[in-house]
């Protein structure tokens, strides 16, 4: 959106830094982060993470802002909050990496935008919202078709025996997609979400983003 | 004295009665002793103590007691002006031992022998007691712990000479911009209030205060000192507080940080200063600071500088950065740091500040350039980081404390026995050390902050307050701070070990009630700690004395001098009563009222050694009293067991064990001597610092001894002992016992 983040000069130029405190939902509890390593300690993923929650945070008060937003980081974590529960100086650690991911996402970030995860971020996204409920052919045939026709078809086939064993054991049905009851109460709802969201961007200071609604809602 | 007339109490209560023959101890008392003992199920209530006070009033002077350890019922066993011998028959008896064996009661038998045979050679002592004591207490240093230390003591009734080397009071608080926090909720600097303590100190009537002098000559003891000053005047005092705090460290040493290389590196305390004058400016352009990296640890923590942590840089970093931001929201605070302390509640002040935006980088200043580029090894980030922009570096020196009088030359005299002094810890080995063997350590290098004397003392061992090897003076930082090598005079303050405004202040309260104490002890010839309120103090018999001089130098305390005639002069109220002297003296001829080497000898002779066909061995344990038979005491209360082949004989201190003890005890028959005392050292637990020690170093020179009776060095060995080791302790003199079975009977034996 509109309220772009400052690119450091120089190392420990603390423009992104003040920035994130200020937007990024969870960023004013962020600064309180004491470097205990905790969150990187717990987490399940961390192992695939190309900087664990601790260092990412550090590298934000140092100002290396592309390596932040470049980072798998922000689109690895699978939102269990062991993290969040653990932390010492309850930062919601999980608020940040996801709403770091949209930063870098509306900033143009390329890796952010080409992650497998944020492409099923996209597909998931897209399901939800049209339906208010996932469905998993829709979703995968979304994620796999993201990648070209040719890798789509691909990875299609090459999971096909999973899926047939699925429709025969009822774990997933052919047919139309299922819906939630009332759709049009489902759009309202998401639209008046992306109002209070683009305020608080538009303000600039605060953070009033609805608490875990920030994952994944580019368009 | 008149006639001695012993009475002997048995208590057969507390499962005495039950676990041992009371009857077969009172026949030894009898038939060995020619005495009669009364015994009595339950010596310590009113019936028990009524019957020896009315023995008392029938003309008994000198009770001996057979019953619960000496460390307990001390209040009802006490008759003074009488003396009372307590022989332990429940913790080291009956309490560790199994009951109805033969071998406990002949341990009980023993301990018995052992309080009896003392007596015809122990009297009540009569206290050293000699004209007037002034009540006066000289504090030393103006700055916050200084005129904390004068206002308190004036506050407990007493005249107070409160001494200072410039011509303001107030010491380092008046360059201070705001203080540490020190009340709820300790997330703020809090104002300067040291004017307010200024003026209660110059309107207190009781204080007389004189700035611009310092001490140049200091003599006599607690009571009677006499401080003559620079400006010629002598004063009369009988106690003396130093509160002469710290300076900082020489920044020109730290040229590594950068101090030199512009300046806008600055020390903390420079900065300190350029916060009091208003907001903080470049010295280069004039401009104001709006970036500022801390460095912490400038110098502290470094084995090249100072080798300790001083405490109160961390917090005063935090503080500065929170007054620059609650000038100014948006000024660059970097704390640039290896690790944060903020000891207690000072945690508070770094949560304050990590809240207000100051951020910390972990990682160590690889160099410092002249636009003031600091390039730290950033741990966190785990890359060298240049930070760059920066209008100041403040380097968070630590603290020098002045243990010394920067101002004036180094003593020639003394200097070599200050050296000597500065650390106990002797790299000793002791033959067969049993238990956790210390490692043998190098004597260490020892950082004596440059100047001369504080005091000048006219003392024996020298005119230097002794140090610790990093340079403060010496007090124990946990069991008994305030204390130094010198009784009466105590420290406070930075000068003892880094501490802030707040801490100091507490600091003066404590030091000033042990002056107190020291002063009204002194004038009723009472001891200080740890024996307090001992009336005893040593005798030296010049007869014999043969002006060797060993006294002198091994008292921990420098209480011994020399008269015109070069014999040893006790100066009494100095005396700690430890005994070390006693312990040092070759030919014997320092004793107490009520401990003496023969004293000792008589107790260690008067157990029966049975024959080596009996299979039974006999193992003397020489204890201190102030924290290993605690310890036994704590193992029989709970209920640990150790072989009843031991004797325990309590000492005050290891300093004052003769090697003439250890020697009669294997000439009679003992198979090996365990010495059990306070842990030696820098970091030693010693309750007279140095006495154990100097146990050490004697048994270190044992050796040749034994050989020369053909006996093994291994019978012999020091062990630590600490007041939490009821545990350990009777495990250490099983193994010990053991080992000594190993060896075998002592060939003394018999003869
Ligand atoms: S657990 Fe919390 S305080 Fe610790 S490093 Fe992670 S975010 Fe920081
Ligand atoms: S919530 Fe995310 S960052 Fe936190 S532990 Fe779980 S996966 Fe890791
Ligand atoms: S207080 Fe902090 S800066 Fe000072 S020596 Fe200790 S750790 Fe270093
Ligand atoms: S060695 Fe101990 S007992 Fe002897 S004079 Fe010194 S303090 Fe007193």
């Amino acid at each position: 959106m509109t309220h772009a983040s400052p690119t450091p000069t120089k190392k420990y130029d603390l423009n992104f830094a003040r920035w994130v405190y200020e937007n990024v939902d969870g960023g004013d509890r962020m600064a309180l982060c004491m470097q205990c390593g905790t969150c990187s300690g717990s987490c399940p993923v961390g192992q695939q993470m190309d900087y664990g929650p601790r260092k990412l945070f550090m590298m934000i008060r140092a100002g290396l802002k592309e390596e932040v937003l470049k980072s798998n980081t922000l689109w690895n974590c699978v939102s269990c909050y062991n993290c969040v529960v653990r932390c010492p100086r309850k930062v919601p650690v999980t608020y940040i990496l996801h709403d770091l991911a949209t930063v870098a996402v509306r900033e143009g970030y390329a890796e952010a935008k080409e992650s497998d995860n944020s492409r099923f971020a996209k597909a998931f996204w897209w399901s939800a919202a049209k339906y208010g409920r996932t469905d998993e052919r829709l979703v995968t045939a979304l994620y796999y078709f993201s990648f070209g026709m040719g890798e789509g078809y691909k990875r299609g086939m090459a999971n096909m025996p999973i899926a047939m064993g699925m429709v025969k054991t009822k774990r997933m049905h052919l047919g139309m997609p299922h819906k939630c009851k009332n759709t049009g109460e489902l759009k309202k709802i998401l639209a008046k979400a992306a109002e209070i969201e683009a305020r608080s961007h538009a303000g600039g200071a605060g953070n009033a983003n609805p608490a875990g609604g920030t994952a994944g809602h580019d368009k | 004295m008149s006639e001695r007339k012993t009475g002997v109490y048995l208590c057969s209560g507390c499962g005495i009665g039950e676990a041992v023959n009371v009857a077969t101890l009172e026949g030894v008392a009898k038939s060995e002793f020619r005495m009669e003992p009364k015994t009595h199920a339950c010596l310590c209530g009113d019936e028990g103590v009524g019957m020896i006070k009315a023995d008392i009033d029938a003309g008994v002077n000198q009770v001996i007691v057979a019953a619960c350890s000496a460390r307990v019922m001390t209040d009802r066993f006490a008759f003074e002006p009488h003396l009372t011998i307590r022989a332990d028959l429940r913790e080291k008896v009956i309490w560790s031992h199994p009951a109805g064996d033969e071998d406990t009661q002949m341990l009980a038998e023993d301990y018995l022998r052992m309080a009896l045979s003392q007596a015809p050679k122990v009297t009540a002592p009569e206290p050293w007691v000699d004209g007037d004591y002034s009540q006066r207490i000289c504090v030393l240093g103006g700055g916050v712990t200084g005129l904390t230390a004068a206002k308190e003591a004036a506050a407990l009734g007493h005249d107070v000479l409160l001494i200072e080397r410039s011509d303001r009071l107030g010491g380092h608080a008046l360059g201070a911009s705001k203080r540490l926090p020190h009340r709820p909720p300790y997330d703020s600097p809090e104002p300067n209030d040291v004017d307010a303590l200024v003026a209660a100190v110059k309107a207190e009537s009781r204080i007389v205060v004189k700035m611009s002098v310092t001490v140049t000559k200091t003599a006599g003891m607690p009571g009677k000192f006499a401080v003559t000053l620079s400006d010629g005047s002598v004063e009369d005092v009988g106690a003396i507080v130093i509160a002469t705090g710290w300076r900082p460290y020489d920044a020109t040493k730290l040229g590594h940080l950068g101090y030199g290389a512009s300046p806008d590196v600055v020390t903390n305390v420079e900065f300190e200063a350029m916060l009091k004058a208003g907001r903080p400016q470049r010295k280069s352009s004039g401009q104001p600071v709006k970036s500022v990296a801390f460095v912490q640890c400038a110098g502290s923590r470094d084995p090249n500088h100072l080798p300790y942590c001083s405490n109160v840089c961390c917090a005063t970093s935090l503080k500065q950065a929170l007054e620059l931001i609650q000038a100014d929201p948006l000024t660059n605070c970097y704390v640039i740091y290896e690790e944060m302390r903020t000891p207690g509640v000072a945690e508070e002040l770094y949560r304050a500040a990590q809240k207000a935006g100051v951020i910390f980088i972990k990682g160590k200043v690889k160099g410092v350039g002249a636009d003031l580029t600091v390039t730290v090894a950033d741990e966190l980030v785990q890359a060298d980081i240049p930070l760059q922009g920066l209008d100041m570096v403040v380097l968070a020196t630590g603290m020098v404390p002045n243990s010394t009088n920067p101002d004036a030359a180094a003593e020639e005299y003394g200097a070599d026995l200050l050296k000597g002094d500065v650390d106990p810890e002797a790299p000793i080995k002791v033959a067969g050390y049993c238990g956790s063997e210390p490692g043998a350590h190098e004597r260490r290098e020892q950082a004596i902050p440059p100047g001369g004397p504080l005091l000048n003392l006219q003392y024996r061992q020298g005119p230097h307050l002794p140090v610790l090897h990093d340079g403060f003076a010496d007090s124990h930082y946990i069991c008994f701070p305030y204390e130094t090598r010198r009784t009466g005079i105590y420290t406070c303050g930075p000068v003892r070990r880094p501490m802030d405004w707040a801490e100091a202040a507490e600091d003066a309260q404590g030091a000033v009630l042990k002056a107190v104490q020291a002063v009204r002890s002194a004038a009723a010839g009472a001891a200080l700690h740890p024996r307090v309120g001992d009336l005893s103090f040593p005798k030296i018999n010049y007869n014999q004395c043969t002006k060797c001089r060993r006294c002198t130098v091994e008292c921990p305390f420098g209480a011994i001098d020399e008269n015109a005639e070069q014999y040893p002069q006790v100066n009494a109220t100095r005396c700690r009563r430890c005994g070390t002297c006693m312990g040092a003296c070759p030919v014997r001829t320092i004793s107490f009222d009520n401990y003496s080497v023969e004293m000792l000898t008589t107790q260690i002779k008067s157990v029966k050694i049975p024959d080596e066909f009996s299979g039974k061995p006999r193992i003397l344990v020489i204890a201190c009293e102030n924290d290993a038979v605690p310890s036994l005491d704590m193992a029989g209360i709970k209920r640990n067991s150790w072989s009843a082949h031991v004797r325990v004989l309590p000492v005050r201190c290891l300093g004052s064990v003769s090697l003439l003890c250890v020697s009669d005890a294997l000439s009679v028959g003992y198979d090996g001597v365990m010495l059990m005392g306070c842990k030696p050292g820098d970091d030693y637990q010693c309750h007279f610092v140095k006495g154990s020690a100097m146990a050490a170093e004697r048994l270190s020179k044992i050796g040749e001894t034994l050989k020369s009776m053909m006996l093994e060095p291994e019978r012999v060995v020091q062990v630590e002992a600490s007041i939490a080791d009821a545990d350990r302790l009777p495990k250490v003199i099983d193994e010990f016992v053991d080992r000594i079975m190993g060896i075998g009977f002592n060939p003394f034996k018999g003869f």
